[in-house]
């Protein structure tokens, strides 16, 4: 009853996807020669690390992915942040994850990892007040820069879910929420390929995209 | 092939599956390189292709022996045919035996694919599709086809070649100057990686990539009795017959044998005759050798005597004298001089003549996963009920008037994908095979432990083994049957393709439960219904406002699973709870009044009872096997892919705990009713726009 009344208004408001500009889609993964190639010095070097932590199998599940995560973060003193829940972390694999291993491969870390530091660098701007957390005031500019402007009931939805209550976000819920923004336009615009603005799924369909993110 | 970008890429990919791409005239392109296009964007600016996705450089060779800076691959150059050679050729009237000479890999296996390829046009072009030359607009760019594991794939190369010492590294012609059979090892080696990833294998697996049949392997030293008619039957079918002689070392690869056999080669088999021999039936079998020379001189040879002991006007059909590389000899000297033979039986998925009997052939694609669909061998009576479960139906017997036992003959083969292709990481072919369980039932639903407890199999894979596709010819009686594939070992990641082979019609399925929830289950409660005791308790928890927060509702949960020492927690997460709320809350509020919470309190405490019953060994959390059974006496049917998923992302290992399990749960019902409300009348669609999959996405 309130949901669908909910969805009513939200049609009314968001009529268009292409006024968010989401990431690149990932590229295709590369045979391995063609990866080690073309790396930088930089990426060679993020790769022996990642692969440090990661193992044998080059693949990093969610405690790993988190254990990573924080430890780079917690060099960022500004960052006012208890580093990435468990629970952050299931997300950003799931959002990545095509093939239900439940864990992430080097490439699909490696885009992560550009579209954190690339949101970072704007949450540290947007950070006006050097709180070191997103004010709900700070929200809407941040948010548009990083590509996805809010109108009112995506904004109320977003800080609902993703900000504490006196309307913060912090850095772990920030990021939480614009990997899983970043990956649902994605999600929609590979499903809605005719580009007439929406995507039919049956209920597999639906509970593999809603399930696993 | 390998995508990245979550679950909807996936979906569309199965969704273009669904509609041809992949199939025979719709070859998927690889690394979505374009052929046509590329080849015209070089026609038109005059620039040579160079591959991105195959560059000429170190690593393209391969990562051990082949490994950059190692020494065999110091001093390689990649130089182009046009470079080489005054006058390069693509294919020089027709394929023939002097376009495929070994070089220093070895994938002989590969090679000896290849030479039974140029036996017939068809299959040959099949793979290296016409109109591609060194001379009419050459661009420097070349493509092939092979099948992949159940579909075709186009693969776009250039035409720089490793080169050491002024030769072609790897195969060449004798003449050195037609390049299709090297540029072809070029895209099968990009395809795999690396030209080091096709250093060993098996000719079944290269005939397969270029046929997209089904491989059966034979030592002919322990052939079956009907191998004579199984022989025939492929024969008349226009099966790819391949034979050759077991090396002992690498100095007899190649080496002839006295009789003028050459050990360590692919032979074909080309017919089958029965003559009149001295009054006797002699069963005669026709081998080609793809080299065109080297003939066996021995009994039946083309200038043996035997030939005089029968009619006139059937040696003169049979005999030719010819130094053509083809030659007769007996069957059972074919069984004595030769170790082993292949073949390659054709489905539709190879361009053939419709007056050919295929088989009727029925493939699944299939995923096993750790601790939801990789359930091990019957070794491990625990989890082995997890794997993917398939039902065959073998509704008519065989006409086979010399055999009188009432029997249906099929072939089962199951193939692991991609596998060559993580030998780079040090991962190899996983150990697989598969059982077949007589079934009875009249539901197709996953079948559970008790099942495989209560039967032995009545038939299964030969063995276990290592290779890229395990397959068995099996004559069982018409009935039904359930297939299980699967790993050795429990929890060994991998897709696979089960292709399913009948002679005559045949129904098979997947054994999977439909997607269901049981809505009947939903208790309406009112605040009215609530009884005293439960709203004190509320008021007391949520204080003033009669609301609970994420806060409030954490600290309720975590005193709740303290009191019960038996479930090993970490204590719910303040995301978990935020879940929760999401969830639940019907006004937008961010937080949960008394109905609400009511209504969360009645779930969790019959989801403690579902995870308490299915914590089997009393440890705290419950094995993420059990996750399947936990979910449908929760009240939710989903089939194995949304078992995959739901074991990915709420598992830790190999466990559930008590606050991802209900999350779970919780998250699970919100979705199956949410899409209730966006089906339209009953379709079972749902049509949703950027907003809808906003709130959905974002806010749960």
């Amino acid at each position: 009853m309130f949901m669908t009344k909910i969805i009513k208004g939200l049609v009314d408001v968001v009529s268009n996807i292409d006024q968010f500009v989401p990431s690149d889609p990932p590229p295709p993964k590369r045979p391995l020669a063609y990866a080690s190639h073309n790396e930088t010095d930089e990426e060679r070097q993020f790769r022996k690390v990642f692969q440090q932590l990661a193992g044998d199998d080059m693949e990093v599940s969610p405690k790993e992915l988190m254990t990573i995560l924080n430890k780079i973060i917690s060099k960022h003193g500004d960052l006012k942040t208890d580093g990435f829940s468990i629970e952050s972390c299931r997300s950003m694999v799931a959002v990545m994850d095509s093939d239900s291993t439940g864990k992430l491969g080097f490439e699909e870390f490696n885009y992560l990892w550009n579209n954190i530091k690339r949101w970072q660098a704007i949450y540290k701007k947007y950070d006006a007040d050097q709180s070191g957390v997103i004010g709900s005031d700070e929200l809407p500019g941040a948010f548009k820069a990083a590509g996805f402007p809010l109108n009112d009931q995506l904004f109320q939805l977003i800080v609902r879910r993703y900000s504490d209550e006196m309307g913060n976000m912090d850095f772990d819920n920030y990021i939480g929420c614009l990997v899983r923004l970043d990956a649902m336009c994605r999600a929609f615009k590979t499903l809605d390929k005719d580009n007439n603005g929406t995507i039919k799924v049956d209920i597999q369909e639906w509970l593999q995209l809603t399930m696993y993110s | 092939m390998f995508s990245i970008g979550g679950v909807s890429t996936r979906i569309y990919k199965e969704r273009l599956q669904a509609e041809g791409m992949g199939a025979n005239d719709l070859a998927i392109k690889f690394l979505n390189q374009d052929y046509e296009e590329l080849r015209r964007e070089c026609v038109e600016s005059g620039r040579l292709f160079e591959d991105p996705c195959f560059p000429a450089v170190p690593q393209s060779l391969g990562f051990k022996e082949l490994a950059p800076n190692s020494s065999k691959t110091r001093g390689v150059k990649w130089i182009r045919p046009t470079e080489l050679s005054e006058n390069p050729q693509f294919i020089v009237g027709g394929a023939t035996r002097t376009d495929i000479c070994q070089g220093a890999l070895g994938d002989c296996w590969l090679l000896a694919a290849i030479a039974s390829l140029t036996l017939n046009d068809k299959l040959l072009h099949r793979v290296v599709p016409h109109g591609q030359s060194f001379t009419n607009e050459y661009a420097g760019i070349f493509h092939f086809q092979f099948w992949q594991f159940g579909e075709w794939v186009d693969i776009v190369i250039d035409d720089r070649l490793p080169v050491k010492d002024k030769e072609l590294m790897f195969v060449h012609s004798a003449e050195g100057n037609e390049f299709w059979s090297a540029l072809l090892e070029k895209a099968y080696a990009k395809l795999n990686g690396s030209y080091e990833a096709l250093s060993g294998g098996s000719t079944t697996e290269g005939f397969e990539d270029f046929t997209g049949g089904v491989a059966e392997m034979y030592e002919l030293r322990s052939a079956p009795k009907d191998l004579h008619r199984i022989i025939a039957k492929a024969l008349e079918r226009g099966s790819l017959l391949g034979c050759s002689i077991d090396i002992t070392s690498a100095f007899d690869m190649e080496a002839v044998t006295f009789k003028k056999l050459v050990k360590g080669h692919a032979y074909s088999v080309t017919a089958l005759r029965e003559v009149n021999f001295r009054g006797n039936r002699e069963r005669l079998i026709r081998i080609r050798n793809p080299w065109g020379q080297v003939e066996w001189t021995g009994a039946w040879s083309d200038n043996s005597s035997e030939w005089n002991g029968i009619d006139p006007s059937e040696r003169e059909e049979l005999n030719n004298h010819m130094e053509d590389g083809e030659f007769w000899m007996s069957f059972q000297e074919f069984k004595r001089q030769f170790s082993r033979l292949e073949i390659c039986n054709l489905t539709p998925d190879a361009l053939s003549d419709d007056s050919q009997h295929f088989w009727n052939t029925i493939q699944f694609n299939g995923t096993w996963r750790k601790g939801s669909t990789a359930g091990g061998c019957r070794n491990n009576p625990n989890t082995f009920w997890i794997n993917p479960q398939y039902k065959i139906t073998l509704l008519e017997e065989d006409d086979d008037p010399e055999d009188n036992e009432v029997a249906c003959t099929f072939m089962v083969a199951l193939m692991q994908k991609d596998r060559r292709r993580f030998r780079k990481q040090g991962q190899d072919m996983h150990t697989i095979g598969f059982a077949l369980y007589e079934f009875l039932g009249s539901q197709n639903v996953h079948l559970k432990k008790d099942f495989f407890l209560r039967h032995s199999s009545c038939a299964r894979s030969e063995t276990f083994i290592n290779l890229r596709e395990v397959s068995t010819r099996l004559r069982l009686p018409p009935g039904e049957y359930l297939i299980v594939p699967s790993t050795f070992e429990p929890g060994k990641e991998a897709d696979f393709v089960l292709r399913v082979f009948t002679e005559k019609q045949s129904e098979t399925q997947e054994m999977d439960d439909e997607i269901s929830f049981n809505l009947e289950d939903e208790e309406a409660v009112s605040e009215e219904n609530i009884d005293a005791s439960f709203k004190k308790m509320f008021a007391q928890l949520s204080g003033e406002d009669m609301e609970i927060s994420v806060h409030e509702l954490r600290t309720i949960l975590n005193r709740v699973m303290t009191k019960h020492r038996d479930l090993k927690t970490d204590g719910f997460s303040l995301e978990s709870c935020r879940c929760m709320i999401n969830l639940m809350d019907k006004d937008g509020s961010a937080r949960l009044g008394i109905v609400e919470f009511q209504i969360l309190w009645n779930k969790i405490r019959k989801w403690l009872g579902v995870f308490r019953q299915f914590d089997l060994d009393k440890s705290g959390t419950m094995s993420s096997y059990e996750m399947r059974l936990a979910v449908e006496s929760a009240g939710f049917k989903l089939n194995n892919k949304l078992h995959q998923i739901l074991v990915a992302r709420y598992s830790d290992g190999d466990v559930i705990d008590f606050d991802n399990f209900v999350c779970c749960l919780v998250k699970l019902e919100a979705m199956f009713k949410s899409f209730k409300e966006l089906e339209k009348e009953g379709s079972g669609v749902a049509e949703l726009n950027i907003s809808e999959v906003s709130h959905f996405l974002l806010s749960k």
